[in-house]
């Protein structure tokens, strides 16, 4: 006992000491606020004009490259101070993990309401590939044009990675009796979806795809299939039968989320961060400034604090 | 011949043995000093140097000739302690050997040796004046100093305007004489070197051993030279001592192993050996006879072969002298130097 | 017969095959049949080391740190305070360098006072003018060689400010010079180390081998959660990554040190630090230079994948650019990190090789010139950066060229793209159906089709003859770990990719090795290609892949072939390279054609290195079947991608990043003792 105790505070003193020299990181309050940038236009942009507000507030703040499900650990722990564009149907899921082991906070939606289903560029529709779009049941007769070499004759939709949402897609499958000529292929990342996107228009080929709204691909065109209506409880996973399962997605929510000492430590940031309310429009504005405009992150973020001052503001109240 | 036996032995070796492989130690300890070596390689181990005694004396040139695996390299690595000897006694000017430490161990290297290897063994990475200035930065001397003290050694080897060169740029016998200014640097007592001449051309070999020479008429060391070349061995040695398996077969001067082989290896040696090429007059004269009346005087040290035409044509006994006093030492027969000529 | 099968390997082979194949036909394709597959015994496996992470990471030896936020002692698990500590000593010296170049106030903002710092905001170390910056690449470039380095340093430094990376490239550059040396120092370390003690060489082996091969993904959260996020966890992950072949060159090359020159050094008085120091390293330097030379390509190659946890620069915009289908904005940066991997390879590589003058009498002007030239163009920079503020209102182009303001090429490089696909997808596409339907279906159904116990006697039976019963035993039990998992499954289809890339990267690498072997030309090409490949980042190229592919096998596949054979000809080129010419010359002067040249001469003696390479290719082509995830598979990589956000994802990710390393290690036990024993034969060694 006296042994390790010995070694324990050994440790600590080392701890302490190294900790001292080279602490870059310094007392809570002057610690720059953390913002995890992910690999999609709106969210860098969000996550610029979040850093910039906060310094008219007068914080440091850092932008960290992070990755979109493994962030919330870090906020958890408090790596990070916040996460400020989750996903219900990607991100829900490891956001709420990481509240239960607890450390992580959330700290409202934004305004817009997110859709996330499968459905097809709008292309397929003018070219007719699947009469009837975007209701489900055209999918019945038109699978042989949405077949590729290793679908086995199948037509295929292309969903998201598995970790997303699991089997819900090759549940809805079953669920609308269409498992017999659709088969379900996981894309292994958002960067795949988009790149078969463009492939597919390339070469004038079907697809039924992946996608969310609002998204850069609105810009092109993007139709959702309509499937049977949600409603709580229909999916297989959560309770529902095969019978029910072929429902469609909710309309989903935009979560921001923080470390549960940010209130504390940065206040008005905080604060901010709850009252940001940002539309669909505006989340569509800030992918456009970069996607279409081309410009930076930063001046994307910058411009869009000139143009939606007033928004700003009433957020900042 | 140096070896004023009232002088001190510079090395000295008792009864070393080098036995290879696991057990070595206890096995010999077993044996009571006789060691089978076919007993031994059943028992997984190998004989590399086996009972070998010898002395070299200040300023003379032990030369150790056999043939590949008589052990002749052990035997080098033993006294320089490149290896650890299984068992003996190895005196450096009267100290233990193996009973030195580490640190006694480098100081002895650092002042009293030098070595020559057979692949010249140069630092790659390093220049001629880089490679040759090593061993006396490693001693920690400044770079200035021990540069300028390299340069004199580039000078003496005779690659002055080559100083800058790496060794791959250099030609083998270049590449030796780097090797060569190398262990002499540190100005060493005592030379060791091991087969330097083997992995070069004939003409260059022939070229590198006068040189070799020359070098040991300015320095005078006290030097071990391994070749498995019996000719080099007879032109450079004062003594010479052949291996084979392990064991010294002989250990004299190269007229009396040349004369008075001791075992039927030996033999094998110097049966072809043109004796009137290695023998001096020395060997083959008598005691003087005082009431000489030939003119002819000819020098003890001079070698058959080159005076030989004279003292056929003379017919008569002639005197034979010490260059170095002039003094008559003895007296030679014509029929002798015939006999040398055209065999018994 | 009994005679002719214990000394004909063929024989052996031939009947191991026969009785592979007749359980794999004999045995019934059930759930229930044990040998059909094991039960998942181990199925709890993936959670018990989740508790194991869990508990040293969160609970274990709690120490009681006050919080000042909350006003009360907190529990913080030392395991993580340490590694804190560590990590805080990383980023602080990965912000000192980057602050050098970009400017800013944390390095003193560590030294001074918090609340001053807050107070001063003004008050920031401005950053070096970027015209400073690329004569300063120019004069350590001629400093260290000559002209020709100096104009390759100072053209790539310009392309870095010119085309609007600077920013970025600064970032990737700091946190590059300090990992690839933590590496360097590191792996010489432990490579010395496995030299000197041949127990510690074999305890290395397999630990160098899961460090190279678990997939990054499945030590991401661990690493995150241990040392934060940030520019210091991607350095753990890029040092994790890029130490193990500097480890393994070192050793190789300290062994092939001929033993007279060992004497030499001792001879000439070399006590022990001198002689590992001045005689082994130096003389080793061939080797420990590509250990070098991959150091500081296995760190730029990580620039992406640390991205995943905080490291800033290059990697960051490059993932981003793609998100968005910037191919060619993604090329650029792509070409930037290829840049800095270059400079900084030659740097290092003249560095190691520079000779001294020792009889140049210089004044002081002359022995610091370039030091004295830098200076000077430091004060005229800093004048023409200030005068720039007052000539240019938005962007000062004398003093840092802003992120993405400079020149860009990326819609010629798009419509290359284009063109490339117009040109080549109609072709490709009916290659792609027939390479899918014929060749890839075929072999995974085949590969998924075998019974557990067929694959366990083709295996073991390999081990048997190639190494007797020990390596069968070995191989085994690495092998049984995954049987007895719920992902055997998976494992078969990364096992199918990864033999076909292996299988096509080794027949590559083998033949483009020897055919640029020939002449050093060829030579320095092909060895500049496979450097260009190696850091230039795989993400870049699986967009068009995918383009022309679609997300299916082939696209993985080429990723993975791609990147694969760079060892395969790396290591055969070196390899035949280092075949002294006297032997070649033997080999012509005994009458051998240049084919037999080739197979009897230079290969068997090649052999050990090229060995070396196809184990590397081996290594190598898992990893991009992992993280051909990001494509789209069904193999273990989907499912460690998939743990990043699961709650139990940490012990998942890490077993299955496990199972990949054992999958390796049997692979290279197998292909080592292999080697050996060839080598026994060939008198190598």
């Amino acid at each position: 006992m006296k042994v390790r105790n010995s070694i324990v505070g050994l440790i600590a003193t080392l701890v302490i000491a190294l900790s001292s020299f080279a602490n870059i990181a310094k007392a809570a309050s002057s610690d720059p606020i953390r913002i995890p940038v992910l690999n999609w236009s709106s969210q860098v942009v969000m996550a610029n004009v979040i850093a910039q507000v906060y310094e008219e507030l007068g914080y440091n703040v850092e932008l960290v490259p992070a990755e979109s499900a493994s962030r919330y650990e870090a906020v958890r722990v408090g790596d990070l101070h916040l996460a400020h564009e989750t996903w219900q149907s990607t991100m829900a899921k490891p956001m709420y993990e990481a509240m239960d082991k607890g450390g992580l906070i959330d700290a409202g939606s934004h305004a817009a309401p997110t859709l996330e289903d499968m459905g097809v560029p709008n292309w397929v529709i003018e070219q007719d590939l699947c009469p009837g779009l975007p209701a489900w049941e055209a999918l019945k007769d038109c699978s042989a044009n949405f077949a590729t070499a290793d679908s086995e004759g199948k037509g295929r939709w292309l969903e998201g990675p598995q970790e997303w949402h699991g089997d819900v897609m090759p549940n809805r499958l079953k669920g609308l009796g269409l498992d017999d000529k659709w088969t379900v292929k996981f894309a292994g990342s958002a960067d795949a979806l988009w790149a078969e996107l463009a492939a597919a228009k390339k070469e004038g080929r079907g697809t039924v795809i992946f996608n969310w709204t609002p998204n850069f691909t609105d810009a092109e065109g993007f139709t959702f299939i309509k499937f049977p209506t949600f409603y709580q409880g229909c999916r297989i996973e959560d309770g529902g039968s095969v019978e029910t399962t072929g429902c469609g997605s909710p309309i989903g929510w935009l979560k921001k989320a923080a470390n549960i000492k940010f209130p504390l430590t940065h206040p008005s940031a905080y604060k901010f961060l709850t009252k940001m309310e940002a539309t669909a429009g505006q989340i569509g504005e800030m992918a456009n400034n970069v996607d279409n405009l081309g410009m930076t992150h930063a001046d994307a973020a910058t411009a869009f604090i000139t143009n939606n001052r007033s928004a700003v503001d009433q957020w900042l109240k | 011949m140096q070896n004023a036996n009232n002088s001190k032995p510079v090395i000295k070796c008792e009864s070393v043995y080098k036995i290879f492989g696991p057990n070595a130690k206890k096995l010999l300890d077993d044996s009571n000093g006789k060691v089978d070596a076919k007993a031994f390689q059943e028992a997984g181990c190998i004989v590399g140097v086996n009972n070998a005694s010898l002395e070299v004396y200040k300023g003379e040139m032990l030369v150790v000739m056999g043939l590949s695996g008589s052990g002749k390299s052990t035997l080098l690595r033993c006294i320089s302690r490149l290896t650890e000897s299984t068992s003996g006694k190895i005196y450096i000017d009267g100290e233990d050997l193996n009973a030195m430490n580490s640190k006694e161990l480098i100081e002895l290297r650092r002042n009293k040796m030098g070595m020559v290897f057979q692949n010249f063994a140069l630092l790659p990475h390093k220049t001629v004046l880089e490679n040759i200035a090593f061993p006396l930065q490693v001693k920690g001397m400044a770079t200035k100093e021990s540069v300028n003290k390299a340069m004199e050694m580039v000078e003496l080897v005779g690659l002055k305007g080559r100083e800058n060169y790496f060794p791959r740029e250099l030609s083998g016998g270049q590449q030796q004489r780097v090797g060569i200014a190398r262990s002499l640097a540190v100005e060493p007592d005592i030379w060791f070197l091991d087969e330097p001449f083997s992995a070069l051309d004939p003409l260059i070999r022939k070229e590198m051993q006068d040189e070799f020479l020359r070098l040991q008429g300015v320095l005078n060391k006290t030097i071990m030279f391994i070749t498995h070349d019996f000719d080099e061995a007879l032109r450079l040695a004062d003594r010479i001592a052949i291996m084979k398996d392990g064991i010294i077969e002989q250990l004299d001067t190269p007229d009396n192993i040349v004369l008075n082989p001791a075992t039927d290896y030996v033999k094998k040696f110097t049966k072809d050996v043109p004796r009137e090429k290695i023998l001096k007059i020395e060997s083959i004269m008598d005691p003087p006879d005082g009431n000489n009346s030939n003119s002819l005087k000819i020098s003890k040290d001079a070698i058959i072969q080159t005076v030989a035409e004279s003292i056929l044509n003379s017919k008569e006994p002639i005197s034979v002298i010490d260059p170095k006093n002039n003094q008559v030492v003895g007296t030679l027969y014509p029929s002798k130097v015939i006999k040398v000529l055209f065999g018994h | 017969m009994i005679n002719n099968l214990k000394n004909s390997r063929p024989m052996q082979f031939g009947l191991l095959i026969l009785v592979f194949l007749f359980f794999y036909f004999i045995i019934p394709h059930s759930e229930n049949n044990y040998l059909w597959r094991f039960p998942p015994l181990f199925k709890g496996f993936p959670l018990f080391i989740n508790n194991l992470i869990y508990n040293a990471l969160y609970e274990w030896f709690p120490l009681k740190v006050w919080d000042p936020v909350f006003e009360m002692y907190e529990d913080k698990p030392i395991f993580r305070e340490v590694t804190r500590a560590i990590s805080r000593g990383v980023l602080f010296l990965i912000v000192f360098i980057r602050e050098i170049f970009l400017g800013g106030a944390q390095t003193i903002g560590v030294f001074v006072d918090g609340s001053w710092m807050s107070a001063n905001k003004w008050f920031t170390w401005p950053a070096l003018p970027w015209t400073v910056v690329v004569a300063g690449f120019m004069l350590i470039g001629m400093q260290l060689q000559g002209i020709r380095l100096a104009l390759l340093a100072g053209i790539g430094a310009f392309y870095l400010s010119f085309f609007g990376q600077w920013q970025p490239s600064m970032q990737t550059l700091s946190f590059v010079l300090i990992t690839a040396p933590i590496c360097f120092i590191f792996g010489l370390s432990l490579g010395i180390w496995g030299y000197l003690n041949n127990k510690v060489e074999n305890a290395l082996q397999p630990i160098l081998n899961i460090a190279q091969t678990m997939p990054h993904f499945s030590f991401l959260v661990p690493v995150m959660i241990l040392f934060g996020i940030g520019d210091h966890a991607g350095a753990i992950a890029t040092i994790i990554f890029a130490t193990p072949p500097m480890v393994r060159l070192t050793i190789l090359g300290l062994k092939k040190i001929s033993p007279e020159v060992v004497e030499s050094g001792l001879m000439s008085g070399c006590n022990k630090f001198q002689l590992l120091f001045k005689v082994l390293i130096p003389t080793a330097r061939t080797d420990i230079l590509i250990g070098v030379n991959q150091v500081i390509m296995q760190c730029l190659a990580m620039t992406v994948i640390a991205s995943f946890i905080g490291a800033k620069g290059l990697g960051f915009n490059l993932k981003l650019a793609l998100n968005s289908l910037k191919i060619g904005k993604a090329a650029e940066i792509g070409i930037c990190i290829v840049i800095i991997a270059v400079v900084l390879d030659k740097f290092s590589l003249a560095w190691a090789n520079k000779q001294k003058n020792y009889f140049a009498n210089l004044n002081f002007f002359q022995r610091n010139k370039n030091l004295i030239y830098f200076v000077v163009i430091l004060i005229i920079g800093s004048v023409f950066a200030y005068l720039g503020s007052l000539y240019f209102n938005n962007i000062n182009y004398l003093y840092l060229i802003p992120y993405e303001k400079g020149f860009s090429i990326s819609p010629l490089i798009d419509s290359a793209v284009d063109w490339v696909w117009e040109t080549f997808f109609y072709y490709l596409n009916s290659f792609n159906i027939f390479l899918i339907t014929n060749v890839l279906v075929p072999m995974k159904n085949a590969y998924l089709g075998m019974p557990v116990i067929s694959t366990f006697i083709l295996v073991m039976g390999v081990g048997y003859i190639i190494g007797g019963i020990r390596s069968a035993v070995i191989v085994g039990l690495l092998i049984l770990f995954i049987a007895l998992s719920e992902y055997w499954d998976r494992a078969l289809i990364t096992a199918y990719m990864a033999t076909f890339a292996v299988l096509i990267s080794a027949v590559i690498g083998l033949v483009v090795g020897s055919i640029c072997a020939q002449n050093s030309k060829s030579t320095k090409f092909m060895l500049f290609i496979c450097d260009f490949f190696q850091t230039f980042p795989s993400f870049v190229y699986l967009i068009p892949v995918i383009l022309l592919f679609g997300i299916t096998d082939t696209s993985v596949l080429l990723a993975a072939i791609v990147y694969a054979t760079i060892p395969a000809t790396r290591y055969t080129i070196e390899g035949l390279r280092s075949v002294p010419l006297s032997l070649h010359e033997a080999g012509s002067m005994s009458g051998v054609s240049r084919l037999q040249r080739w197979t009897n001469i230079e290969i068997p003696l090649a052999f050990p290195h090229i060995m070396l390479g196809i184990n590397q290719t081996v290594i190598f082509s898992l990893f991009m079947v992992i993280l051909g995830a990001l494509i789209g598979t069904e193999d273990l990589g989907q499912v460690i991608m998939g743990a990043l956000s699961r709650s139990d994802g940490a012990g998942v990710a890490l077993t299955l990043g496990i199972f990949v390393s054992f999958m390796c290690l049997a692979v290279d036990h197998l292909i080592r003792t292999w080697a050996d024993r060839q080598k026994k034969l060939l008198g190598i060694e």
